[in-house]
């Protein structure tokens, strides 16, 4: 399993990569790479329930948005037809152009959702959920209870559904979910109460924390205040006052956190070791990050309007993307 | 090891004491069993040993208690986490994290351990409880003996001296019951555990123990000490001994092996030939609900394949089999829950393929294995009527007044009580009126004993003998051989999706290994099945020989 840092580099670099062109001959590009990585890690074994397959996302969404688009946009010298112009909203001609542009945004979509996908599958939230700063630890164990009380309450709600059913509850109007939604409230606060109880059993104080949350609070106020006047200041044009504000302010509040966090007395089981994989992913997304803005400088931008023109393409820029493809090749 | 001095203890805005001036000591290593009816104050106890009560529940306290040499009631269940593991009934209701090993670490991490022991640690806690392989699965796809094992895994990760469950195996099927209370046994002597459990099923855990507790719900004091000692004295028990203690046999058996003992003896001494039973013929008119070749799928898996059932008035109809052979499925299948991919179902004669669940309902019950999914209403009888109403029934015209039914149900004065605030038993009896206040003809229960103790289980057959009486068609899905004992004209036995058996339970249950009850072992060549039987069959014996 890769670091879920290593991810984190990835998935960031990725974005900034896809949303810097609207090139279909890179987007389609990105979106092969991404659609391969989730294709490898995809674990046969474990009944993984994606809520929507990439593959079926893009069947919905491309069709979706070049459809929306041409009927909202008239601009364009191909006309393929026209709707008269009598007919109130969509009245007008349909162009070839708009149906790509809409097309393009679809595309560029589906390949933020697919790295997204990718991320999601890879790292388990529980390693998501560690990236929350230490000194919000009762915050993450929260999250992390959310993440294992949501199917638990779908579960309850399927039976409550059926035991309702059973003494001839029907669906009606709205009054009629009160049977469903009574014995769900109070099934889920028993649950709660005895999930606190097991918490407690087991040495979980969530009172740790509030140790300094005064201090601290006032110590990232300030933090905050620094960072919102150093932005006002580039706006002003002082940039270089600016930009001291806005790196001081960020480190009084991860010194902050990082002091709260200290005063927790916790440890993390099972640190994922950062190795030779780790260094190769996020290496292999900052180079293709880095070499995709420089050699794609030209080819990126691509419009359709006035006329379609065939998109330009860097070989260069190009090989850059398969950067991406790094965690495909050594995940074990 | 652990030791209560005069401890009572009054749960806020409670009439009673929950615990009433308990003193008891449990000495080091001891593998020690609380009985009492529901009730009676047994997960109270238990609760006393880590700080839950006082500190979750309020109330007042007085009294000392003291565990491994430290006062929970100062140092709270958080301060207790060391040295006092705890075990609750239902494995997914105390799980924090997604998967088992990240599970286990939780009160590691919690405890701040350093993350190289932390390693050891988990390892250790898989190992013990033979989890190893199950390390990186996600808890929900476990099954309930594997998460309630994981509770206990993670309950030992901090390495306590005291390990207490309370009800650890109410949520499971036998196997795997019996697979829990096997790890614990071992793990109590590798670790020289002190282990404190409360459990329903005697039958089960008596083998194992070597110390019992017994809070009797009249208020007379609590009684601890080695089990032959205290058993005599507690009302209810396994037919084992209930039989033991009718017949005197002493030492009082405590395993099916010492049983066996006694019995041999007694079939050696008396002429014991006469088989009891006369075969009871159920008239057989019409069936009031039958299948014919009932097949299930869920996705390309068939869950049922080709069941034909018929079920006749006044019998009550037992359907046994393992976890997943197909049980819960065929009951939703006869109230249209599910619908078949093929066969069909008839009630008195007409297909249900095509009727609303709701209007099945009202001539075929359903009690589901959890009946607080049910129950939502402000008080007792409100239940009932919702049902009614649901119905379109008005309250004046309903078959059978909703009052008399609560009656008949022994919740008379519960009538205005919130219902969740009730028993286990109780809510289950308000679940049955809410079902049977439509007067259906047809009666199907899922896992009715489950969770209830013998006193409950007790009320529950006698309210199914008189509804039998009636005329009522009740099919039981159970994994409770005592029960099938007991109550079953008939017994159909369920494995993977087929019927596999089906006959008298007398001739059923023998054929069966793992489903045959305690009378049944105690006495091989006898048609006997319940202690009823086994009185009833040596007296009658002894009068012949005496003759």
């Amino acid at each position: 399993m890769l670091h879920a840092a290593a991810w984190f580099v990835w998935l960031t670099a990725a974005l900034i990569a896809v949303s810097t062109t609207r090139n279909p001959l890179y987007l389609t590009l990105a979106l092969a790479v991404f659609m391969t990585t989730v294709y490898v890690i995809r674990r046969p074994g474990e009944t993984y329930a994606a809520p929507l397959a990439p593959g079926r996302f893009a069947l919905y969404v491309i069709p979706l948005a070049a459809f929306i688009n041409a009927l909202l946009s008239r601009v364009g010298e191909t006309i393929l037809f026209a709707i008269p112009q009598t007919w109130p909203l969509i009245g007008g001609p349909i162009t070839a152009e708009a149906l790509v542009y809409g097309a393009l945004n679809g595309l560029l979509l589906t390949a933020l959702f697919t790295a997204f996908a990718a991320l999601n599958l890879a790292v388990p939230i529980r390693d998501l959920i560690r990236f929350i700063p230490r000194a919000f630890y009762p915050v993450a164990i929260v999250a992390s209870i959310a993440v294992t009380f949501a199917p638990a309450t779908l579960r309850q709600m399927q039976q409550i559904r059926e035991a309702q059913a059973i003494r001839g509850h029907r669906m009606r109007r709205l009054r009629d979910w009160l049977p469903l939604f009574m014995p769900l409230l109070t099934g889920g606060l028993e649950r709660a109460l005895q999930l606190a109880e097991a918490m407690a059993s087991r040495g979980f104080a969530s009172e740790t924390a509030q140790i300094h949350t005064g201090r601290t609070q006032a110590v990232s106020i300030v933090g905050l205040l620094g960072i919102l006047s150093g932005g006002l200041l580039t706006a002003w044009q002082q940039a270089s006052w600016g930009v001291a504000l806005i790196v001081g302010g960020s480190l009084t509040i991860a010194t902050a956190l990082w002091l709260t966090g200290r005063s927790v007395p916790h440890t993390t089981y099972r640190r994922t070791p950062w190795g030779y994989r780790e260094w190769l992913v996020t290496g292999g997304a900052l180079v293709a990050i880095a070499g995709f803005l420089s050699w794609g400088e030209a080819t990126r931008a691509y419009n359709p309007y006035p006329i379609l023109t065939w998109p330009a393409f860097d070989a260069l820029a190009g090989t850059a993307l398969l950067g991406f493809l790094l965690p495909a090749l050594v995940v074990e | 090891m652990i030791r209560l001095e005069h401890v009572t203890y009054t749960y806020p805005d409670a009439a009673r004491p929950a615990l009433r001036d308990v003193s008891l000591s449990i000495p080091a290593g001891a593998f020690a069993l609380v009985v009492g009816t529901s009730g009676a104050g047994k997960s109270t106890l238990l609760r006393c040993l880590n700080g839950l009560v006082p500190h979750f529940s309020g109330g007042t306290l007085t009294g000392r208690v003291a565990v491994d040499g430290l006062d929970p009631v100062a140092l709270a269940p958080r301060g207790m986490s060391r040295a006092v593991g705890f075990v609750f009934q239902d494995p997914e209701a105390q799980f924090v994290m997604d998967r088992v090993e990240d599970e286990i670490a939780f009160a590691l991490e919690n405890a701040a351990i350093p993350p190289q022991e932390m390693h050891v640690r988990v390892a250790e806690a898989l190992a013990q409880l033979h989890l190893t392989p199950l390390r990186q699965r996600k808890l929900e796809t476990l099954s309930g003996g594997e998460k309630q094992r994981v509770a206990i895994a993670s309950a030992l990760a901090l390495r306590p001296r005291v390990l207490a469950l309370d009800e650890p195996t109410s949520q499971l099927d036998p196997q795997s019951a019996v697979e829990l209370l096997d790890a614990l046994v071992r793990l109590s002597k590798a670790l020289g555990l002190t282990v404190v459990l409360a459990e329903h099923r005697l039958e089960r855990i008596l083998p194992f123990v070597d110390r019992i507790i017994y809070l009797p719900d009249d208020g007379a004091p609590v009684l601890t000490g080695p089990p032959r000692d205290v058993l005599p004295h507690v009302p209810l028990l396994p037919p084992l001994q209930a039989l033991a203690r009718t017949l005197g046999w002493s030492p009082l058996p405590l395993t099916l092996e010492e049983g066996r003992c006694f019995s041999t003896d007694l079939t050696n001494q008396a002429d014991l030939l006469i088989p009891l039973k006369p075969v009871q013929s159920v008239e057989k008119k019409a069936p009031v609900l039958e299948t014919h070749g009932l097949e299930v799928a869920y996705g390309s898996t068939t869950a049922l394949r080709g069941v034909d059932v018929a079920l006749y008035p006044r019998e009550i109809v037992a359907l046994l089999g393992r976890n997943g052979a197909g049980k819960t499925t065929l009951l939703k299948c006869l109230v249209g829950l599910l619908r078949p991919r093929r066969g069909e179902m008839l009630v008195e004669g007409r297909s249900i393929a095509k009727t609303d669940v709701a209007d099945v309902c009202r001539q075929v019950g359903y009690l589901p294995q959890d009946p607080n999914a049910l129950l939502f209403a402000d008080t007792v009888l409100d239940e009932l009527h919702i049902t009614l109403h649901n119905h379109g029934i008005p309250v004046g015209d309903a078959p059978i007044a909703p009052e008399i039914l609560l009656e008949r149900l022994g919740l008379r004065d519960k009538i205005q009580q919130y219902p969740r605030d009730l028993s286990v038993g109780e809510r289950q009896r308000v679940a049955l009126g809410a079902i049977m206040v439509t007067q259906p003809r047809v009666l199907l229960l899922d896992e009715p004993t489950r969770g209830l103790d013998y006193r409950a289980k007790a009320q529950l057959l006698d309210l199914l003998r008189n509804w039998r009486a009636e005329g009522l068609a009740i099919l039981l899905v159970t994994h409770d051989v005592e029960l099938i004992a007991e109550t079953a004209d008939r017994v159909v036995v369920l494995d993977q999706g087929e019927i596999v058996a089906q006959g008298r339970p007398a001739e059923v249950l023998r054929a069966s290994l793992t489903f045959t009850p305690q009378i049944a072992h105690l006495f091989p060549d006898r048609d006997w099945l319940t202690v009823e039987d086994a009185l009833a069959g040596i007296r009658n014996a002894t009068a012949s020989t005496r003759a």
